[in-house]
C-alpha cells in the first residue's frame, strides 16, 4: 500500500472556531456544551455542542447555509496547507472527498418547518439539501480540480471518505485528496436520537457508571491527504499507516454485543499498519456515551488489544459530531502525538469498571508514536485508522 | 483506464417492465419492488429507496461463501422518510424511532449486510455525482479487494415539499464486479465538461450494455466539472 501523510489540518466544534482554540479547549477538558435553547426550543432537556460563532463572511458562492457556515470555519484554516499541496502537484491531481451524515438538511428543515429560532431561509433550493452541496464551492476555493465524491455511512462518514481518499492515490487518480467532513446540528438528529432513547439530558460520561447517552454536537475536520514523498516529507504531520472497516451484520441500530464489526476493523488497520496491537499508544474511542456502544466498544477493545490499552472519549469535549466525528477525533489526535499527551476524557461520575478499560481521565503525557482512532455508525458500519508519528 | 470484469447485472424499475423499457420510454403500471432479501420485522418502515437496493442487490446470483464488499450508491438517500421526520416535528407528533433509524444513507447498506450476514466493508456514495463516484469507488475496490465487489445504485422519487428536481419512478440496478470473472469492461476519466446525464436512463443503458453482446460506451456523469467518466464495455 502507498504511504499516506497528513500535510494540513483543520478542525472548527463547540469547542472554538479555530484549530488552535478547539485543541487548547478540548486539551484543557473544557466544558464547552451548551443549552439547547442555543440552537432551538425543545419539549425536552438536552445539552448540545454548537459552534461558538458561525462565520458569515464565506467567500465561495454556495448558499449561506448552516452546513456551509460549519464547513467553512475549517476550510479557511486550510487554504495554505492546501496551496501547497496543489503547488506540488498540479490542481487535477488533487481531488476532493467530503463526508456528512446530514449534509443540508437542517436548510430543508427550515424551509419545511421553520420555528421562531430557526427560520426560513430567504430562498431555499433543493441543491442547497443534497450532501455534496457545498463540494463544487469548496473545492474550487481550495484549488482542487480532481475528482469530486461524497460519502454519507451515518457516524462513520469520514473515516470512509479517508479511506476512499487513500484508495484514490495508491491507484493513481489523485496524488493528493482534501478529506473534509462536516455535520451542522439539525432538528432532525436531535429529536431523532431523542425517540430512540439515546440523547443525554447531562453531559454526555462515556464509559462512565452514569453514561446515559449522547450530546450532539456540531462540527467540521479537514486534513490533507498525500502521497507520501520526499517532497511531501517537510510537510508532514502524521502518517495514515493503516485504515480498516468492517460492519457488524446484526442490527442496523444496535451494535454488535460484542463488538464484532469494530474487532475485524480495528484489526484490519492494524495488520495494515504492520503493527502489533502492544505498538498502540493509545485507542481514540467512537465512545458515544450510550450504555450498548460503550459496553460493545469496551468489550471488542478488549478483545483486539489483550490488555490494558489506554482509551479516551473525545465526544465528552466536542459532542458526537456524526459524520465528523472520526476525523474530529484524528485531528486531535494528530495534536495528540504533537505535544505527545493523551486527552482527557470529561467525567464526573467513576470510570465504569465493569467495562474492564483503562479510561484517560486527565491529560496525560505519555510517549505516543501510534493512535488508533474508531468511527462506528447506523448501519453496523465500523471503521477505524491508524495515525502514526512520522519517523524523524 | 481500470480494468475490470462484470458478473452479473440486475435493474427494476417502479415505471419500466425492462431497461430497454426505461430507454424506449415505454411505462406500465406503478410496480413496487418485492424485496425478498427483507423478511419480517426488517421490511417494517422501509423506504422505496432501501426497498430497490434490496431488490436489485438482491437479484444478483452471488456466491455465499464469497460475500462482496459492497458500495451502494444514492443522490437523493432517504429522501422521503427525510420529509416524514419533519412533518412529525413540525406537526408537534413524536418522531418515530423506527423512521429515524432508517433515515441514514446507509440504510440500504447496513439492512444487505444484516440480511445476509456479510461482515465485509460496505460504504456509500451520494451527492448529485453519485453514479460516476461510486462506480469509481467500486472499481478502485475491485482492485483492492481480494473479493468480488457489489456496486448497488437507487434512487426514489423526490417529495414536492422539498422542490427538487421531478422524477415519477424509482430505479435502482445493481452490478457484480470481479476482477478477472465475467465481462471485460474499462472505466476511464475523460477530460471533458459533458452535458449532466439522467441516472434511471444511464443506469438502464448500463445494464443494456452488460446484457448485449456488442461493445458499449456509456456515460457515467461527471467527477469534477471538467473530468467525465465513461465505462467501455468490450464485445462479447
Amino acid at each position: 500500500m502507498t504511504a499516506h501523510v497528513i500535510t494540513g489540518a483543520a478542525i472548527a466544534n463547540c469547542q472554538g472556531t479555530t484549530t488552535d482554540d478547539v485543541t487548547a479547549g478540548a486539551f484543557a477538558a473544557r466544558d464547552a456544551f451548551s443549552a439547547s435553547r442555543a440552537f432551538e426550543e425543545l419539549p425536552f432537556t438536552t445539552l448540545l455542542g454548537v459552534l461558538p460563532t458561525l462565520p458569515d463572511d464565506l467567500d465561495f458562492p454556495c448558499a449561506q447555509t448552516r452546513l456551509a457556515s460549519v464547513a467553512f470555519a475549517s476550510v479557511r484554516q486550510l487554504r495554505s496547507a492546501a496551496a501547497r499541496t496543489v503547488a506540488r502537484w498540479g490542481s487535477m491531481r488533487v481531488a476532493y472527498v467530503f463526508a456528512s451524515s446530514t449534509g443540508g438538511l437542517e436548510q430543508s428543515e427550515r424551509a419545511i418547518a421553520p420555528s421562531p429560532l430557526r427560520p426560513a431561509p430567504a430562498v431555499f433550493s433543493y441543491a442547497d439539501h443534497l450532501m455534496d452541496a457545498t463540494s463544487d464551492s469548496i473545492a474550487h476555493n481550495l484549488g482542487a480540480s480532481g475528482p469530486r465524491i461524497a460519502i454519507s455511512t451515518a457516524c462513520s462518514s469520514s473515516f470512509k471518505g479517508l479511506a476512499t481518499a487513500a484508495r484514490l492515490i495508491d491507484h493513481g487518480i489523485a496524488d493528493a485528496v482534501i478529506v473534509g467532513s462536516a455535520d451542522s446540528l439539525c432538528r432532525t438528529t436531535i429529536y431523532g436520537f431523542h425517540s430512540l432513547g439515546l440523547l443525554a439530558p447531562t453531559a454526555t460520561e462515556p464509559f462512565s457508571t452514569a453514561r446515559n447517552g449522547i450530546t450532539l454536537g456540531e462540527g467540521s475536520a479537514y486534513v490533507v491527504l498525500e502521497r507520501a514523498t520526499d517532497a511531501t516529507r517537510a510537510d508532514a504531520l502524521a502518517q495514515v499507516s493503516g485504515i480498516g472497516a468492517a460492519s457488524d451484520a446484526y442490527h442496523h441500530t444496535s451494535p454488535h454485543p460484542e463488538g464484532l464489526g469494530g474487532q475485524l476493523a480495528m484489526r484490519e488497520a492494524l495488520a495494515r499498519a504492520s503493527l502489533a496491537a502492544s505498538e498502540i499508544d493509545f485507542v481514540s474511542a467512537h465512545g458515544t456515551g450510550t450504555k450498548l456502544n460503550d459496553t460493545a466498544e469496551a468489550l471488542a477493545a478488549s478483545r483486539v488489544f489483550e490488555g490494558a490499552v489506554p482509551m479516551t472519549a473525545t465526544k465528552s469535549l466536542t459532542g458526537h459530531t456524526l459524520g465528523s466525528a472520526g476525523l474530529t477525533s484524528l485531528v486531535l489526535a494528530l495534536e495528540s502525538i504533537r505535544r505527545q499527551v493523551i486527552p482527557a476524557t470529561r467525567l464526573t461520575a467513576p470510570v465504569d469498571d465493569a467495562l474492564g478499560i483503562s479510561l484517560v481521565t486527565r491529560l496525560t503525557e505519555a510517549r505516543v508514536r501510534h493512535v488508533l482512532v474508531n468511527a462506528f455508525g447506523f448501519g453496523g458500519s465500523n471503521a477505524s485508522v491508524v495515525l502514526s508519528q512520522v519517523a524523524p | 483506464m481500470i480494468e475490470l470484469c462484470i458478473r452479473d447485472v440486475s435493474l427494476f424499475s417502479t415505471r419500466h417492465a425492462s431497461a430497454h423499457d426505461v430507454i424506449a420510454g415505454i411505462e406500465r403500471e406503478a410496480t413496487p419492488p418485492a424485496y425478498k432479501l427483507l423478511v419480517g420485522r426488517a421490511r417494517r418502515f422501509t423506504s422505496l429507496v432501501t426497498q430497490l437496493h434490496m431488490e436489485v442487490a438482491g437479484a444478483l446470483t452471488i456466491e455465499p461463501e464469497r460475500p462482496p464488499v459492497t458500495v451502494f450508491a444514492t443522490t437523493h438517500g432517504e429522501i422521503q422518510t427525510a420529509e416524514n421526520l419533519i412533518a412529525d416535528f413540525r406537526d408537534n407528533r413524536v418522531v418515530s424511532s423506527a423512521r429515524f433509524a432508517l433515515s441514514v444513507h446507509n440504510t440500504p447498506s447496513g439492512l444487505y449486510s444484516v440480511a445476509t450476514g456479510n461482515t465485509a466493508a460496505s460504504t456509500t456514495l451520494t451527492g448529485a455525482n453519485a453514479i460516476a463516484a461510486s462506480w469509481l469507488e467500486a472499481a478502485l475496490t475491485v482492485l483492492d479487494a481480494d473479493r468480488d465487489v457489489l456496486l448497488s445504485i437507487a434512487d426514489e422519487p423526490i417529495p414536492a415539499v422539498f422542490h427538487g428536481p421531478s422524477e415519477p419512478s424509482g430505479i435502482g440496478a445493481a452490478f457484480l464486479l470481479a476482477q478477472d470473472t465475467g465481462r471485460a469492461a474499462q472505466l476511464a476519466i475523460v477530460d471533458e465538461a459533458r452535458a449532466p446525464i439522467d441516472a434511471g436512463t444511464t443506469l438502464a443503458q448500463l445494464a443494456e450494455a452488460i446484457r448485449l453482446d456488442a461493445a458499449a460506451t456509456v456515460h457515467l456523469g461527471q467527477l469534477s466539472p471538467t473530468q467525465a467518466l465513461e465505462l467501455r464495455v468490450a464485445a462479447r
